[in-house]
Order: C-alpha cells, then sequence, then structure tokens
C-alpha cells in the first residue's frame, strides 16, 4: 500500500528522529559519561568533589543566621536560592537604575550600599560608596517639581528611609519609605571617594550565584582580619592568597581570582 | 502638432540622456487635475500615499473635535503632502497630454476616401476598419496606418516626427508604411489599412504619453513591493508604539500634558505626522512620475515604445545588434583612393574616373568626383558643356557607367565586367590589376575598374578606384562607452566576412555577423538569448520582422513596414537606427532615478526620527533630548518642521523626476558610488538642513 | 587591553578557521558519495537519497520534521516522571512543556524553566540535546538550499532535506562534538548520570552538587548556537564554564559555522570572493557590536555600576567585564542565547547593544544557516535598491530580483519586527507586562528583549522577567514558531524561485556585489532598517534609561 505524499513524509520524519534520538540522544552523550569514568578523567566528570563541596563551585562561609564567620575568607554576595545553593542558580536581574526600595525587596543600589557598609564594619575599613547614605541604603531622592518635570522644587522625598541631606535646592528633605507618584527619582552622589574601599566584586552578585572567586583585591582586604582571627602573621595569609590566586589564562583571558574554597580549606588546613 | 513643433528636435549628446524642462506654470495648471486625483477610489492604487490620505482624513476629525493651531497646521500639510504627490502624476501626465492633444487634433479632422467595389466614398477616419482601402491624392491627410499598395507619393511626416523633410513613400518594398495623420504632398497613392479602429499609432501614442491605463512595468512592481512592505513596517511600528508609550507616560506620572503625549499616550495628529514622515512618501509620491516621464523622453525623441516594458528591458540590454549601413557607417561607400597600373600617372586615372562619373549621381559617383579634385585639383566641367559626351548610365546587366568622348570611352565598375570590357575591346589586362582588386577587397573596400578604349587601340584598364565604406565619425567613442556600460556591440551585414571584419575593427564593435541572412540574424539572437543575454536590434524590412519579435527591444523604423512595425516593441520616428544606443540609455536613466530617489527617501528618515522622537518623548524622559541633535524649537515646531519637510521635499523633487537623475555612461561600480554618494549620504544630510532651516522659521508662529 | 586582546585573538582565529573549516563543510554538504553508515541511516528512514526535491517538497519535510519534534519533545516532558533519571522531577507543565518544545525545535533555546530544577536527565540529553543538534542542522539545510538555488541554472530541485540533514549531523556537527566533548572535560565539566551529591560545606551547612551529562550538550549548545544551558544560569554556571579559556573557546565555538557558512556559499557559487564580501558584512556589524558593548560596559555608567564602581554586578569573576561583554554581543549576535552574564544587570546602553544585536534579524552572523539565509535576503533587498541604481533589473549572482523575489524577500523581512513589536505591545496592552522584575523603561526592556528574543530565534533573556505563565509562555511559544517557519517556508520559495531562472552573464554593466562599496551598503541598509523600525521602541527602554 502507497501512502499518501504528506503522511510518508511524517512516517519519514518520525524514523528519522527516532534514529538521530538514538544516536545523538543516547549513544554520544553515553559514551562520554562511559570515557568519564576513566581514570584521569573521573574526578572532574564527577564534578571536582573535595572533602567539603566542589572546588568548581563556590559556598557561603556564613553561620546559620547569615552572619560571616570571621575566620573565613567571604564569598561573594549570591542571589542563587538563599545563597550559593545548586539547585537555584541565579544572578539578581536587577538593573543599573533599581534604586528605590519597595515593601516587596531592597532595591540593588541599597544592596550595594549595605553590603559595602558591613564589610567595611567587618574589616574595619571605610565602607562609604557613592550614591549611598551613611546608613547604607540608596540615596536616592524624590524631588517634585510645580510642572511636574521642571520649574521651582515644591517637595523633597528620601525614599529609602531617613532624610540623610537636610536640605535639596532650597527645600527641606522629607524622610519617606517607597515611591510616591509625581517625583523624579533623583540619586545623590554625595562625597565618597570614587573608587571606593571595598571591592566591586564584595557588593554585587555574580552571574551564577555560584561564584567560586573573588578578586584578589578583595582577598587582600580580608587578608588582617584572617590573620588575626587565625593568629597568624598577615604574610603567611599573602602567601596562601598568591598560592590560589588563578591569573588571566594565557595572560589575557578572563580575570584573576582568588578560589575561596581553596583558600579556606588550606587555611584550615593550618 | 504645435507643441511637437515647439520642442526643437534635439539630437542628445552621446555624452549624456537629457530630459524635457519644468515650466513652473505646469504645476498651476495640473493642480486641479491633482485636487481630482484626491479621490480615494484612484488613490488606493499608489499604497503609500494612500496611507497619508487616510492619516489626513484621520487628523482633520482629530483637528475639528478638538482644534488647535498645531493641530489645524499639520493637518494642512498633512493634505497638502497628499496634493503634492497628486501634483507630480499630474504634471508628467499633463505634458503628454498636450501632446496628445495635438495628435488627436490632427486626426478627428480626417475624412477617409474610402475605396470599394472601384466606388469611392466619404466616411470619418475613426469608422475605418481593418483591411479597408483608402485613396490619397495630394493634400489629403492620410487617414489611418496601412501599406501603400499602389503608386508613389511624397509625404509630410512632420505631425509625428517633426521632421520637416518629406519622405517618399510607395507601394512594394520598405518604404510602403504610412501612418495616419500625415499628410500627402504630392500624388496618389491607394493605401490599405492595416490598423484596428482606435489601435492606431496615435492612438497608442495618446494613450501612452496620457498615462491613462497605463501599465506598471516589472521593476516598478518589485519597487512597489518594496514600498509597500516599508510602509506595513512603519505602520506597525507606529501603532504598537502606543501602548509602549502609555506605559510611560503612567511611568512617569510627573510629566505634564504636552501637545504630543498624555496619559492617553502619543495624540493622534503626531502619531499620524510620525508615521507620514517615516514611510517613503518622497519615492511613493514620485513614482509614477518617473515612469510617465521616462515615456515622454522618449517621445520627444520621436520614438514611441509600445509598453513601458520595453523601455526598462532597453536598460538592461546586454547585446545591441545593430546594421552596418546607416548606423555604424555612412550610408554609402566614398572614393578613398585612386590605385594606378603600370607606373601611370595617377592624374590621367583620376581624370577619367572623374570623368565617367559626371553624370553619375549616386553618393558613390559624386564621392569620385570629389575625391578627385580634391586630391588632384581637377576642377569637375559640368555635363551640360561637353557636348559631344554620350553618358552611359549603369545597369544591372552591363554592371558598369562610363561616358563615351568621341573617340574615347571610359568604363568604371566591377572588376569583372569592366575586365571582360576590356577584352572584349581587344586589351589584355595585366595580372597586377587584378592583384590591385584582391587587396582592396581583402582590406573590406570596394574595388572599381576603370578602364579606357581609345578609338583604334586595344582597350586598358587605367587602375582602381578604391571605395571604401566610412564609418561615422564618433563611433569608436561610443561603442567604448557601451563596452564600460557592459554591452556587446555586434555590427550586422551582408558584406562578405573579411570587408566585415575590417569595418568591424575599424569601428571598434566587438563582434559581427556577415553574409547575413534574416534567418541568421534570428538564430543569433536565439543564440545570445540562450546565454541569458537581452538583445536589442533595429530593422526596417519586412524579413525583419521575425528578428524583431524575437528581440527584447526591437526598435522598427517608421520608414519600415507596417509589418516590421507590428513586430517590434518601438518605432522610430526619425528612422535613425544610431538611436537604439540614446534607447538604452533612457532605459537605464528611469531605473536609476527609480534607486536613487528610493535610497534618498528611506535615508531620510534618519533626520525625521531625531526630530520627531526627543519631540514625541523628551517630555516623559528629558534624557532623551539629547537626540534632538538639531536643537528644535519646541516638540510642537519639530514635528510639524518634519511634516512640512516632508511634503515640500516631493514638490522640489518634481523635476528631478520628470528630467530623470543625469546619467553618464560607465562602469556599474562607478554609477553605484556617484549615485550612492549623491543620493545615500545626500539623503541623509539634505533634511538635517531642511527640517532646521524650517524650524527656525515655523517656531514664529504662535501657539507652536 | 587583556580585554580587547581577548576580541582580537577571537577574530584571528575565526580568520584562521574561515578556509579549512569553510572547506570542510562545503565538501561534507556537496559530495555525491554516501557513507555506510549514512546508507544505512536512509535505509532505516526510508528515503531514496538520490532523489532531489522542489522547494515545496523540502520545505514540506523541513516542516514534517519540525512538527514532529516539536510533537514527540511535548510528549517527552509530558511524561518525563515515568522515565527513567527523571530525578524524580514531576512532568512538566502544559505550557511550558509547548513552550519548551518549541523553543529547542526552532534553535531558540528560551528557557521557562530552571534546568536543574525541572528536567531530569533524560529528557535532557535525549530530547532536549538532540534537538540542539538537528535544529541546527535544519538551519544548515535550508541556507544551503538557498545558495542552491542562486547556483542553479534553471532547475526545479534544491537537493534532498534528508540527505542534508543527516550529512550535516553526521560529517560536520557530531565529530566535532567528540571533540569539543573531550576537551570541556579536561577542563572540568561535568558528565555524569548522578542525580548529584550532598557535600558538608566548610562552615557544616549542606550543599547539593548537582551532576549531568553537561560536557557533551555543553559542545552542541555553543557549536549549534542553541544556547539552551544544561543549568538556569547557563554558562555562567562552573559546570557549564568552568575557567576564562572556556569562556573564550566557548564564543568561539558560537561563532565558528555562522563565520564559516559564507564560505560554503563562496564555493557553491563558484566564486570565492562573494563569500568574502558576505562573511566581511558579518565582520563589520559585529566587530562594531562587540566593540560597542565592551566600551559601554567598561565605561561603566548608571547609578549601580557608579556606586559599586564597575558594571559586575551579574558578572562573574573569572571572566571579569571585557570578556563577559564579548560573550554577550556574540551571543546575541548568533542566534545562540547562552549566557555566561546577566545582561538585565547590564549597564543601561550596554544592555541595549544585545536587543541590537538580535533585531539586526541574527545575520552577524546569526545563527548556524539561518545566518547565512538571512543575511543573503537582506543582500538581496540590498540589490534591488543597488541595482536600479546601476541603471539594471537588478540581479544577484546573475539572478534577477524581479517582482517574485522581493515579493518574498520583503515579506521574510517583515515578519519578524511585525512578531516583535506586536508582541511587545501585546505584552503592554494586555498588562503581562507587569511580571517584570524591574520597573519604569528597564521594565520595557525586559518585555521588549522577550519579544525580539523569540522572534529572532536568539532564546537569551533580561532574565528578571517571569515567564513562565501561560500567558508569556503561549505568546513566546508562538512568535518562535512563526518567527522561525515562516521565514524557512519565505527562504524556500524565494531558492525554487531562483534556482528556474537562467543566470545572466556577468558583465561591466552588472552590479559588483563583492566590492567593498556594496559590503558597505549591506551593512548599512542591516543598520538603518533595524534603527528605522525599532528605534521608537528602543526609545522608550534602554535609551530613556541611558540617556537620563
Amino acid at each position: 500500500m502507497r501512502l499518501p505524499m504528506w503522511l510518508s513524509q511524517h512516517v519519514a520524519a518520525l524514523r528519522a528522529l527516532l534514529v538521530l534520538t538514538v544516536l545523538l540522544g543516547l549513544a554520544y552523550p553515553l559514551a562520554f559519561v562511559a570515557i568519564g569514568k576513566l581514570p584521569g578523567l573521573s574526578g572532574k566528570a564527577g564534578g571536582s568533589l573535595v572533602a567539603h563541596g566542589s572546588t568548581l563551585i563556590g559556598q557561603a562561609f556564613t553561620d546559620s543566621d547569615g552572619n560571616p564567620i570571621p575566620k573565613y575568607f567571604q564569598s561573594r554576595p549570591s542571589a542563587a536560592g538563599k545563597g550559593y545553593d545548586p539547585t537555584a542558580t541565579s544572578a539578581s536581574n536587577l538593573g543599573p537604575e533599581d534604586v528605590v526600595d519597595t515593601a516587596d525587596r531592597k532595591s540593588l543600589l541599597t544592596q550595594v550600599c549595605a553590603r559595602s557598609q558591613a564589610i567595611g564594619k567587618l574589616e574595619g575599613v571605610d565602607g562609604s560608596r557613592p550614591y549611598c547614605t551613611a546608613g547604607g541604603v540608596g540615596a536616592v531622592l524624590e524631588v517634585f517639581h510645580r510642572d511636574g518635570l521642571t520649574g521651582p522644587v515644591t517637595r523633597v522625598i528620601s525614599v529609602n528611609g531617613p532624610a540623610f541631606m537636610p536640605t535639596y535646592d532650597g527645600v527641606t528633605v522629607e524622610s519617606g519609605t517607597g515611591e510616591i507618584p509625581g517625583g523624579v527619582i533623583t540619586p545623590i552622589r554625595g562625597d565618597a571617594p570614587a573608587h571606593p574601599v571595598v571591592p566591586s566584586d564584595a557588593v554585587t552578585a555574580g552571574a551564577s550565584g555560584l561564584d567560586p572567586d573573588i578578586s584578589p583585591a578583595y582577598a587582600e582586604l580580608q587578608a588582617p582580619r584572617i590573620a588575626r582571627e587565625r593568629g597568624i602573621s598577615e604574610k603567611s595569609v599573602q602567601e596562601l592568597i598568591e598560592k590560589y590566586t588563578v591569573g588571566r589564562a594565557l595572560g589575557f583571558m578572563g580575570e584573576p581570582g582568588v578560589n575561596v574554597l581553596e583558600l579556606n580549606m588550606a587555611l584550615d588546613k593550618g | 502638432m504645435t507643441l511637437l513643433a515647439e520642442k526643437p528636435l534635439e539630437k542628445a549628446k552621446p555624452a549624456a540622456v537629457r530630459g524635457g524642462l519644468l515650466d513652473p506654470a505646469q504645476l498651476w495648471h495640473s493642480l486641479p487635475g491633482a485636487l481630482v486625483k484626491l479621490d480615494p477610489r484612484t488613490l488606493w492604487r499608489n499604497p503609500v500615499m494612500f496611507i497619508v490620505e487616510i492619516g489626513a482624513a484621520f487628523t482633520t476629525i482629530l483637528s475639528t473635535t478638538d482644534p488647535t493651531a498645531l493641530a489645524w497646521i499639520i493637518t494642512v500639510w498633512l493634505w497638502l503632502t497628499v496634493v503634492f504627490a497628486n501634483l507630480a502624476e499630474a504634471v508628467a501626465e499633463g505634458r503628454g497630454k498636450a501632446q496628445a492633444a495635438a495628435l488627436r487634433a490632427a486626426k478627428q479632422d480626417t475624412v477617409a476616401r474610402l475605396l470599394k467595389d472601384g466606388e469611392e466614398s466619404l466616411i470619418p477616419a475613426t469608422g475605418l476598419k481593418l483591411g479597408d482601402v483608402v485613396v490619397a491624392e495630394a493634400g489629403d491627410v492620410i487617414p489611418g496606418d496601412g501599406d501603400v499598395i499602389e503608386g508613389i507619393a511624397s509625404v509630410d511626416e512632420s505631425a509625428i516626427t517633426g521632421e520637416s523633410a518629406p519622405v517618399i513613400r510607395e507601394s512594394g518594398g520598405d518604404r510602403s508604411a504610412v501612418t495616419g495623420g500625415t499628410k500627402v504632398l504630392s500624388d496618389r497613392i491607394v493605401i490599405k489599412i492595416t490598423q484596428r479602429p482606435g489601435e492606431s499609432f496615435v492612438d497608442r501614442m495618446i494613450a501612452l504619453v496620457e498615462g491613462a491605463n497605463r501599465q506598471k512595468t516589472p521593476n516598478e512592481i518589485a519597487l512597489n513591493i518594496l514600498l509597500a512592505a516599508l510602509t506595513i513596517i512603519f505602520l506597525l511600528s507606529v501603532v504598537t508604539l502606543q501602548p509602549l508609550a502609555i506605559f510611560s507616560k503612567a511611568y512617569q506620572a510627573a510629566a505634564p500634558n504636552t501637545s504630543a503625549i498624555n496619559e492617553h499616550g502619543v495624540t493622534g495628529i503626531v502619531l499620524v505626522s510620525l508615521l507620514v514622515c517615516l514611510i517613503p512618501t518622497t519615492i511613493g509620491a514620485l513614482l509614477s512620475a518617473i515612469g510617465i516621464a521616462g515615456m515622454d523622453r522618449l517621445v520627444q525623441r520621436n520614438v514611441l515604445a509600445m509598453s513601458g516594458r520595453a523601455v526598462e528591458a532597453a536598460g538592461d540590454v546586454n547585446t545591441l545588434l545593430l546594421d552596418k549601413t546607416g548606423t555604424i557607417t555612412l550610408g554609402n561607400r566614398q572614393a578613398s583612393e585612386f590605385v594606378p597600373v603600370d607606373g601611370l600617372d595617377p592624374e590621367v586615372l583620376a581624370s577619367a574616373a572623374q570623368l565617367s562619373s559626371l553624370a553619375d549621381e549616386t553618393p558613390e559617383g559624386r564621392s569620385v568626383v570629389v575625391l578627385a579634385k580634391n586630391e588632384f585639383g581637377l576642377r569637375e566641367s559640368e555635363p551640360g558643356l561637353m557636348t559631344d559626351a554620350h553618358f552611359v548610365p549603369f545597369s544591372a546587366q552591363t554592371r558598369m557607367s562610363g561616358v563615351d568622348l568621341g573617340g574615347r570611352e571610359i568604363r568604371k565598375g566591377a572588376a569583372a565586367a569592366v575586365m571582360k570590357w576590356v577584352r572584349e575591346n581587344g586589351g589584355h589586362p595585366t595580372e597586377e590589376v587584378g592583384e590591385i582588386v584582391d587587396m582592396i577587397s581583402g582590406t573590406g573596400g570596394t574595388p572599381l575598374v576603370v578602364a579606357e578604349h581609345l578609338a583604334g587601340q586595344p582597350a586598358r584598364a587605367l587602375g582602381v578606384i578604391h571605395l571604401k565604406d566610412v564609418v561615422k565619425s564618433g563611433m569608436r567613442a561610443r561603442f567604448d562607452e557601451m563596452r564600460k556600460m557592459g554591452i556587446r556591440t555586434v555590427m550586422i551585414t551582408g558584406d562578405n566576412p573579411r570587408t566585415a571584419a575590417a569595418i568591424a575593427a575599424e569601428a571598434g564593435v566587438d563582434d559581427f555577423l556577415a553574409e547575413a541572412t534574416p534567418e541568421d540574424k534570428l538564430a543569433l539572437i536565439r543564440k545570445e538569448q540562450e546565454g541569458g543575454r537581452l538583445v536589442a536590434m533595429t530593422g526596417d524590412g519586412t524579413n525583419d520582422a521575425p528578428a524583431l519579435a524575437q528581440a527584447d527591444v526591437g526598435v522598427a523604423m517608421n520608414t519600415g513596414t507596417s509589418a516590421a512595425k507590428e513586430a517590434g516593441n518601438m518605432v522610430d520616428l526619425d528612422s535613425d537606427p544610431t538611436k537604439l544606443i540614446e534607447i538604452v540609455e533612457i532605459g537605464k536613466q528611469l531605473l536609476i532615478t527609480r534607486g536613487a530617489l528610493t535610497t534618498f527617501s528611506i535615508t531620510n528618515d534618519i533626520a525625521k526620527y531625531f526630530a520627531i522622537i526627543p519631540a514625541m518623548f523628551a517630555a516623559v524622559y528629558p534624557g532623551l533630548d539629547k537626540l534632538n541633535i538639531m536643537r528644535l524649537h519646541s516638540p510642537g515646531s519639530a514635528i510639524l518642521s518634519a511634516v512640512i519637510f516632508n511634503a515640500l521635499v516631493i514638490v522640489a523633487l518634481i523635476p528631478l523626476a520628470l528630467r530623470g537623475v543625469r546619467y553618464t555612461p560607465s562602469s556599474a561600480s562607478a554609477l553605484l558610488r556617484r549615485n550612492l554618494w549623491i543620493y545615500g549620504l545626500g539623503g541623509v544630510l539634505t533634511p538635517f538642513l531642511g527640517i532646521k532651516l524650517i524650524d527656525l522659521i515655523v517656531q514664529f508662529i504662535p501657539g507652536i | 587591553m587583556a580585554g580587547w586582546l581577548f576580541v582580537i585573538t577571537l577574530v584571528i582565529a575565526l580568520v584562521a578557521v574561515y578556509r579549512p573549516f569553510g572547506d570542510y563543510l562545503y565538501r561534507a554538504i556537496s559530495g555525491n558519495r554516501d557513507l555506510r553508515g549514512e546508507r544505512l541511516i536512509y535505509r532505516l528512514v526510508g528515503v531514496d537519497a538520490r532523489a532531489e526535491q522542489t522547494w515545496g517538497v523540502y520545505a514540506r519535510s523541513v516542516l514534517a520534521f519540525s512538527a514532529i519534534s516539536i510533537l514527540f519533545l511535548y510528549l517527552f516532558l509530558r511524561v518525563q516522571d515515568k522515565l527513567w533519571l527523571s530525578l524524580g522531577f514531576s512532568a512538566v507543565p502544559t505550557h511550558i512543556a509547548w513552550n519548551t518544545a518549541v523553543s529547542f525545535v526552532t534553535n531558540t533555546n528560551w528557557q521557562a524553566y530552571s534546568g536543574e530544577s525541572t528536567m531530569g536527565h533524560l529528557v535532557q540529553m535525549a530530547g532536549l540535546a538532540v534537538q540542539n543538534f538537528v535544529s541546527a542542522a535544519v538551519g544548515i539545510a535550508v541556507a544551503v538550499a538557498l545558495v542552491r538555488g542562486f547556483a542553479a541554472r534553471r532547475t526545479a530541485t534544491l537537493g534532498n532535506f534528508w540527505v542534508d540533514l543527516t550529512r550535516i549531523t553526521l560529517r560536520v556537527l557530531l565529530p566535532a562534538c567528540v571533540l569539543i566533548t573531550l576537551v570541556f572535560m579536561i577542563a572540568g565539566m561535568v558528565q555524569n548520570l548522578s542525580g548529584g551529591t550532598d557535600v558538608t560545606t566548610l562552615t557544616g551547612a549542606t550543599q547539593h552538587i548537582t551532576g549531568g551529562p553537561v560536557a557533551s550538550q555543553e559542545a552542541i549548545k555553543e557549536l549549534g548556537t542553541n544556547g539552551g544551558g544544561f543549568y538556569n544560569v547557563n554558562s555562567a554556571h562552573p559546570f557549564e564554564n568552568p575557567t576564562a579559556w572556556t569562556n573564550w573557546l566557548e564564543i568561539f565555538l558560537l561563532l565558528v559555522i555562522p563565520f564559516s557558512l559564507p564560505r560554503v556559499f563562496g564555493r557553491m557559487v563558484g566564486q570565492n570572493r562573494q563569500g568574502y564580501a558576505i562573511v566581511a558584512v558579518m565582520a563589520i556589524l559585529a566587530i562594531a557590536s562587540v566593540a560597542l558593548t565592551v566600551g559601554f560596559e567598561l565605561h561603566g555608567a548608571g547609578t549601580v555600576p557608579q556606586a559599586v564602581g564597575a558594571a559586575v554586578e551579574g558578572k562573574e569573576v573569572r571572566f571579569g567585564v571585557p570578556d563577559s561583554a564579548t560573550f554577550a554581543a556574540a551571543t546575541t549576535l548568533t542566534s545562540t542565547g547562552a549566557v555566561d552574564s546577566f545582561h538585565d544587570s547590564y549597564t543601561a546602553l550596554g544592555g541595549m547593544m544585545p536587543i541590537v544585536d538580535m533585531m539586526l534579524g541574527e545575520v552577524a552572523p546569526g545563527g548556524t544557516g539561518s545566518g547565512l539565509y538571512g543575511l543573503l535576503v537582506l543582500a538581496v533587498i540590498t540589490v534591488f535598491v543597488a541595482g536600479l541604481m546601476v541603471g539594471r533589473t537588478p540581479e544577484y549572482l546573475g539572478k534577477k530580483i524581479g517582482a517574485r523575489e522581493m515579493k518574498l524577500a520583503s515579506l521574510y523581512f517583515l515578519v519578524t519586527p511585525t512578531l516583535v513589536l506586536a508582541g511587545t505591545a501585546a505584552a503592554f496592552a494586555t498588562g503581562n507586562n507587569r511580571t517584570a522584575l524591574n520597573v519604569g523603561p528597564h521594565g520595557l526592556s525586559e518585555v521588549l528583549y522577550a519579544f525580539t528574543s523569540a522572534g529572532n530565534n536568539n532564546g537569551s533573556a533580561f532574565a528578571g522577567i517571569t515567564v513562565n505563565t501561560p500567558w508569556w509562555d503561549t505568546a513566546l511559544g508562538l512568535v518562535m514558531l512563526l518567527g522561525r517557519f515562516l521565514p524557512i517556508v519565505l527562504v524556500l520559495a524565494l531558492a525554487g524561485s531562483l534556482a528556474r531562472q537562467r543566470p545572466v552573464p556577468e558583465s561591466e554593466g552588472t552590479l559588483p556585489t563583492h566590492q567593498p562599496l556594496f559590503v558597505g551598503m549591506v551593512a548599512g541598509v542591516t543598520v538603518v532598517l533595524v534603527a528605522l523600525t525599532f528605534l521608537p521602541a528602543l526609545a522608550l527602554g534602554p535609551l530613556a534609561e541611558g540617556l537620563s
């Protein structure tokens, strides 16, 4: 019996798909799963596991309340689940102008400011940043003009909490909670240094939420605390940092980074 | 008629195609026509302008319900945009119509003298049917297109060709076709009508130049598709903007309502303005005018195209078949040299040749007399003064001509014939004559042997006149140009291959077809077309008809037969075979004008965006004012300036559309580079300047 | 400096492989001999490998194969809980299964789900990854069919889809992936069937280290410009992209086929210089885009990047800013959509670049095959305007661009913008834009990005937006489906129309389509058409945000 053209084409399509599924979907990956069992590859194919995790996967070095454990180098902030959760990988996905806190969530700016201030306190350095208040929130005003976007200023509200400056354009700044319609959101630069002491990777979440690395600068910042907490010389900490710093591949690919888990494990080993 | 007379026949310079000029008064005269064209039932055929009209109608309603100065001024300019577009078409048509009217006037008065069963009756020319037989005598206007079946007459064809010299029309042969509307000057001819009623040449010419039921050409259709696609995309881009605008306005609650945007989104007036500025109105408005003007330019050069398609095809031609005689060479051979035999004084030969040619009024004969005069100072004697001379005319039997001067007989003619004559008269021509004859034939010339027979002596050959085809001056340069344009020229000749090769080399054509029969011509055309090439040719004889029909562009000579004219898709009223080259240039110019204005139209949009986007949205997001790089006065003035520029640019470009973009024959890359710079870059920059200038003026209008 | 070197070495590598790899592709596709394995497949499938197909039959074969693929994948996802290696995940909900099936078959790989918490290993490797292979092969096959149309002399046929599909898969994609998988495994990507390992972290907490056949899938994900990540965070995940050099390699892989296909084009039409012209257009647009993206990100404008001191939110330390930005540009210039950093957190203008890249129509260099056919359609439109300007009926490679060709090219060019703009407007008109995480212009960008990505079959996202709602899954599924197969049918129709023509011989009067002037003009037409179509929407999104 001859099938009509349109039907025979679909039968051919189904057969082709099944043949290719066996070849590409089973034979090919399973062969490599088998190859992955070979000595030399098995460790990597299995996930680069070490005693306390995977060297490729970052982890949080905090207590159950989320507070940093001072004897450990701290990883970057993470947006994966409650932090460094490989079953819920994610970035923050907050935009560059996410500056107004709402009842549901803190703005990205406030998160950055808060982290910076917390790290400053932990490491005993200046945690101030541009566009951040001394209170560790985003320094953002909502400015009301007589004619909407232009004209004299009629009212000024600090949207992320207490007023952080007395007046703006001669008008007293009110404390507020969140944005109310009708004003213009105006971030205030403030007088923080252009290059804050706390490095940029320390105050931002990575892409995966599992970033295993921190910048050498952030490691340097943490070195005195580690030395103090562990009662070892800062120099030996520095040496360890250097040891676990991976430079740019071939000298131009990527950025230098320090693998935090390996570094902390080395510290624990003594 | 009068109009044609006003347009002197300009022989276009080979370097560039020129077109007609635009008389500003024509704009004014065409205005009523432009207003009539606002009727949506006719306008919908032009989708771009139809959209503009709908937009204008929409803003009219909006302006009525919510009248503001800005709204009304924009509305007026949107209507003007449509009117300007119609004006372009109306002007182009108007010029054609004027010509048509003159032609029609010539036609209407005509009365035909119908010959039926030997009886003559008078009927109006419009009542003539195919196959009717009519009589025309001196002073009669020929009532319709047809073939002369009896008699010979001189005919004034200036009504059609603009050429005042009368032409001869006779039965049989290749000069038998007559055209309706022309006038018999002498004698009487009987004509068999070859046209259907309403399909005469003049009718077709009227229809073509009027632009009525003008068929769109293939490239025009393709271009229209592109323009329609662009229109749809901008329509979409504008319509879908609305929900985004509403969202943005709601988010930026502080932003006040402006004439451009409020809580319901972008206002209707501004949205329509944006749309009209973005869709390709410039080319959309001028497209049909360009097409009509292209036909018009052909008509101005006395070429009638049967369809716009043929004009476009002319631009695409790859191979040009040119008849040697009349096109590449002057119509006739000319004496170029006297070659004496046996150490004879050349002057003796020249003198004998001159004497034998005195009564020979053919161009060849004249050229012998002239050459002898120029080379040897031999003064031409009047035949009438030589009382004893008896001139022997050329005849097909003897194939020679000459003169008998008492005891001296001189003959000149084809080598074989004259040699035979020499032998018959007791002479023994030397080998040398044969050698000279062969030498001349070998270089493509025609040898004429001159011999004399003095009474009592044996006849002897004096020498040979070298008749040569004279290539028209400037032809080599012309063919070089063709080559640069990528067009191959093939010379068609009945000459033998050796002669043909010599002339081809001298004229600089790419190839030749020697000893060409009509079948050979047809075969050549088919072969070229097999290779994907487009072929153009000219022809006049009935036996050219199959080739004319086969060629992609077949230009029939007006002097030719009706069969030839029917077979071709163009007729050259001047019967000038060189015209083919100009036709090709006009075809190219037509396409270039469309391409250039399309490019201009699209690139214009860049500047319009920089005017309108900040005008619409800077009120919501002040940062977008950074895009206002022209620093236009206000949102209202920016939008208005863009709309006004958009309308005025149509008027500004009407002359260009009618005249056509300047075309200099050159390679494709050179043409592209030039046109891209002028119309691409010009299209980007002009509106920046134009909109800014208009803004400097309209900002003083109160309420803007 | 290191960042620019990163870009330059990529360019050098792509230039180096253009000829050898392009020639290899050409030989693989156009040979006359069938390998033994291929003959076996033809027998199993039941097709005659020597039978030439007209454009209609070719198109119906593509559609039949894709329809069966969608159906098969949909059912696979719906029953995964009953299958081996499901890791305990439940059946994928209907709207996500529909969206995902369409997404992978259309080479889009838009992911409305999170890989590590939705998909079992079997579905990943035997369902999703198989489509990664074959959807890429379908794209290349269609491109090759179009090129055959240009090269043909008065024929009705365009080749045989089943042969093209088999050859591209077996001779090109699979062997390359075998090699790449090995390299990836050496670099540290996982390749196992483990359901994951619970480890105790240094601080005593528990962390679930996931497993899976990642390396084998990662290879085809990049090579086939698919981009569907095994895990939610795609190539930012250390298991999918463990080092800075794998990052370089992944970018190279996702660019290599699209950038080498013009060589195949040049070889098939018998004029390598035509291939150089097309690749030059791609390269100009790509290099400009990469440079702008890297430049904007390094400049780090915007309140938060200024507060932070650099645009490092959503970027991994081991990659750094310039390399991440390069990846972002490359993944959106091709229709890959894999990401190693999160575009949503880019600076406003840096984040606009990926959107613009996609809006170009995925032609610089675009997806596997789809990039070449997309650019050839744009070249046809350019040839039309340029051809008129040289005074001839436009022709490209001897084929006249007449009304029918323009109709098909114009429709092709209309499809994607229509889908993108109509979809975006519909989201706002129906209020579905509210699932965007960010507010104001940035929220608008998230919606615009989603439809741009789906319509152009890219698959990357401004990932802040929540799109696993029935409305979004349905709408984006439709947009992906139409955005893939309408153009394919139009391209094949165009190929059929071109194949029937007798080529016009080239002369001095022919528009040269291999010279810099034409290259610049195609690039210009591409940019101008995009700018004109999308500028209003961009003005209210990234431009409003970036220019404030």
